[in-house]
């Protein structure tokens, strides 16, 4: 564990720079210690980093840095209080913008692609890009998609998405590059609630393919204020 | 309770409320926002006897055309973009007393980019986060009296019976279109070349047209740039300065997304963001290397 200056009033930690569910849990479970310490102001987990950014009037770099250090963080794969979050998907051409596309690109047909989406269970490793945007992973290397050439100006809100072994989600309409397969009724981000942004990293999520009327009910009950999240509980 | 209104007649080239910003839901992806040059901000709800922290607008290049009902006290600090109220300059860094039907017009930006308007009393403007910063995650539907259109009215609530007007005393800051600005090294700079490095401080930067609240582009590309290993998407703060494939920096500012996947070479020092806040498209700058202690208190 590396810890950086990183500007004079945030530090960088660098943990070994893969992408892994070990490292990453490790990443979750430091943010939730250092975002306690005296002076800290916020931090940002991501994939195999931590960025803490502090008050430079209470604190400074050579002391949060020696706290950080006396941290525990444990080696086991930390599976505390981990939930799986089932996620509906319309993987319907009409919304899989891309399919067509991926079928030639992979070497798959889209039923065998919608079948090796949905049988994996994908970890939430951070969020980022854009409010609520939950980077997942990893895909079954025979999902592994290359970015498109030209990113779309705007990608639909709920457009579930592939780039490299990563899937995500439109939280918004958002302009990207990620190959579209399909679409999602329900909100990953609800400006609404305190806390807006619905998926959380380390959360372990399962996608599942629904038809176009179960994906219209969804979005009723979605509008209505009636969905509520299927989350299982390990 | 007597209140006062700002009518905007015209809109100004990009008018905002800003505050503080909502600092601490960058886990979830949300940008800090808030006032770009924070002391001007400050300064501006200082001299009105605003508490730290209250809504003001802040004003770029070309401003509003604003038209108040009701009376009340108003200060401008930051750009200097010649304000008139009825056609008549008047001072900045100072209390104004404004009354019913009197107008603010801005005419040419003399100095500066950002000029900050603050209103004394309690502004009537809808919160997200804790913030009134106009919202760059679905704004119009978060902070909708905080992005300016035309039509737009706010109302300030003010409670203060007698003008308590503070005089500044300091010193006004001088705007130049060629700065130098201070860097601390950044986590990937160590991976920068003897060649780029000698090109980094030699250089003088532009500031490129795409200069905006987000990000500032400098125009000018550092030779020799080859980095050996892709960053992994990890965190960015405003200040943190990338650099993209092909070599080009960018500034990531107060609208700034919360992370990214480019190599981060340095990031601004915080006394030197609200310089550079003040810089516009076309402006000259320098980076100049200071250590990571610099602005800190391990340095006093």
């Amino acid at each position: 564990m590396d810890v950086l200056p990183y500007g004079d009033s945030a530090l960088l930690i660098n943990f070994e720079q893969v992408v892994d569910d070990k490292i990453n849990s490790q990443v979750i479970e430091l943010s939730t210690l250092v975002n306690k310490l005296d002076g800290v102001d916020y931090t940002v987990p991501a994939y195999c980093s931590l960025t803490v950014g502090y008050n430079n009037i209470k604190t400074n770099f050579s002391q949060l840095s020696k706290e950080i250090k006396t941290l525990e963080v444990s080696n086991s794969k930390s599976q505390r209080s981990q939930r799986t979050v089932n996620i509906p998907v319309c993987y319907d051409s009409e919304y899989g913008l891309d399919l067509i596309e991926l079928e030639e690109l992979l070497d798959l047909s889209s039923k065998e692609i919608i079948k090796s989406h949905t049988e994996a269970t994908y970890r939430v490793y951070m969020l980022g890009f854009v409010a609520g945007f939950a980077y997942m992973g990893a895909l079954p290397e025979k999902l592994n998609s290359p970015r498109k050439n030209e990113p779309r100006l705007q990608v639909p809100k709920g457009s579930v998405g592939l780039a490299g072994l990563q899937t995500g989600i439109y939280p918004t309409d958002a302009p990207g590059g990620w190959q579209i397969i399909g679409r999602t009724p329900i909100l990953t981000f609800d400006p609404a609630k305190e806390l807006p942004a619905v998926l959380k990293p380390g959360d372990q999520i399962k996608f599942y393919s629904i038809n176009k009327e179960e994906f219209e009910s969804i979005s009723t009950q979605v509008e209505n204020g009636k969905y509520e999240l299927e989350v299982s509980n390990a | 309770m007597p209140k006062i209104k700002l009518e905007f007649i015209k809109t100004g080239l990009h008018t905002s409320v800003q505050d503080l910003g909502r600092l601490g839901n960058q886990a979830y992806g949300i940008p800090v926002n808030g006032a770009m040059d924070k002391s001007s901000y400050r300064l501006a709800n200082d001299l009105v006897g605003n508490k730290p922290g209250s809504p003001v607008l802040e004003i770029t290049l070309i401003g509003p055309e604003i038209r108040f009902q009701g009376s009340g006290q108003i200060a401008i600090t930051g750009a200097n973009i010649s304000p008139m109220i009825n056609g008549r300059r008047v001072k900045m860094y100072n209390p104004i007393l404004v009354n019913e039907g009197d107008r603010l017009k801005f005419g040419k930006c003399l100095r500066g980019c950002r000029s900050y308007l603050a209103v004394r009393g309690n502004w009537e403007v809808k919160k997200w986060l804790n913030s009134a910063s106009a919202s760059t995650v679905d704004g119009k539907e978060l902070t909708p009296d905080s992005i300016i259109q035309e039509g737009s009215v706010i109302s300030v609530h003010d409670s203060s019976k007698s003008v308590n007007a503070r005089l500044f005393e300091g010193k006004k800051p001088s705007y130049s279109s060629n700065q130098t600005i201070r860097m601390i090294a950044g986590p990937e700079y160590e991976q920068l070349t003897r060649n780029t490095i000698e090109d980094l401080f030699r250089k003088s930067f532009s500031i490129s047209q795409d200069a905006d609240r987000m990000g500032y582009r400098l125009n000018e590309s550092l030779v020799d740039f080859n980095p050996e290993n892709e960053v992994i998407s990890s965190g960015i703060v405003p200040g943190t300065i990338q650099i993209t494939n092909s070599g080009l920096p960018i500034i990531l500012m107060a609208d700034g997304q919360t992370s990214g996947g480019y190599f981060r070479m340095g990031n601004v020092i915080t006394e030197d963001l609200d310089k550079l806040a003040q810089m516009k498209p076309g402006d000259q700058l320098r980076l100049k290397l200071v250590p990571y202690h610099y602005n800190s208190s391990e340095n006093q």
